[in-house]
């Protein structure tokens, strides 16, 4: 199928390639249906577009180039919808925000996009750690990845999944526990 | 909307696995605690509002920017 773009004009996308978000992204409710663009640049910044509206396109990136320790800890609601049978099938992304003056680039990693590549469905997880930044500047860490290793695929695709499950596991989900949460 | 009034230490439950205490008053700002299975997701919702204002954001960024990112980030 056949679809516009007004950044990277008319694409031709397999519909097998379509992700799902059953729920939108926080402030894109009404958009479902998104593929991901790898316009195979230096930057190393795949966009998450929507076909159904050509304007409509977020910056991603997997967030252990910048940041290799950075795991996603999901609750067992936050797997609601997402189908997974494995986190080898999960993959994560970041969404960026990047101003005129590119060096302020930040990336989200309170809420994350959790892709499940085989079943093509996806999510914005909102992450329960308050610890994490919706706006992470991360220009000079991206700066250093691309200087030392751009040239080295085999290492961009080594990387183990940065998903943690925070109990139980994929078909068992964990047993109601309690837990105390203080908000001020 | 269901308001209700409490006093310190009392609760409110909702449902049979969650319960919301008022720990601390304190001039304008209160405590609250929650007690809640490990499925629920709690979050202050400025939260939910600082993703959304990100999102609107991140979708304006375009693509002469990108490329001057691309070119920044190759200078050694």
């Amino acid at each position: 199928m056949k679809v516009k773009t007004t950044r990277f004009g008319e694409l031709e996308v397999n519909p097998n390639d379509i992700v799902t978000f059953a729920e939108g992204l926080l402030g894109f409710e009404n958009l479902k249906k998104y593929f991901v663009v790898d316009p195979g640049d230096s930057t190393l910044i795949l966009w998450l577009q929507s076909t159904e509206d050509e304007k409509v396109a977020f910056p991603i990136i997997e967030p252990k180039i910048f940041k290799p320790d950075y795991i996603a800890k999901l609750l067992p609601a936050d797997l609601n919808g997402l189908e997974l049978e494995s986190l080898q099938t999960a993959k994560l992304y970041a969404i960026l925000t990047i101003p005129a003056n590119v060096t302020e680039m930040s990336a989200n990693l309170k809420a994350p996009v959790v892709i499940n590549s085989n079943k093509k469905v996806g999510k914005q997880i909102v992450l329960q750690d308050s610890k994490l930044s919706v706006k992470h500047e991360m220009y000079k860490e991206l700066k250093v990845y691309i200087v030392n290793f751009s040239s080295d695929d085999a290492r961009r695709t080594s990387y183990e999944p940065s998903i943690a499950l925070e109990s139980g596991d994929l078909k068992t989900p964990a047993a109601t526990t309690t837990r105390t949460l203080e908000a001020q | 909307m269901l308001v209700l009034t409490r006093k310190l230490g009392e609760s409110i439950a909702i449902d049979d696995n969650i319960k919301i205490v008022v720990v601390q008053i304190k001039g304008k700002q209160v405590r609250l605690g929650i007690k809640a299975p490990k499925e629920t997701k709690i979050h202050r919702e400025e939260v939910y509002q600082a993703i959304q204002d990100q999102n609107t954001e991140a979708v304006q960024a375009n693509m002469s920017d990108i490329a001057r990112l691309g070119e920044e980030l190759k200078k050694k």
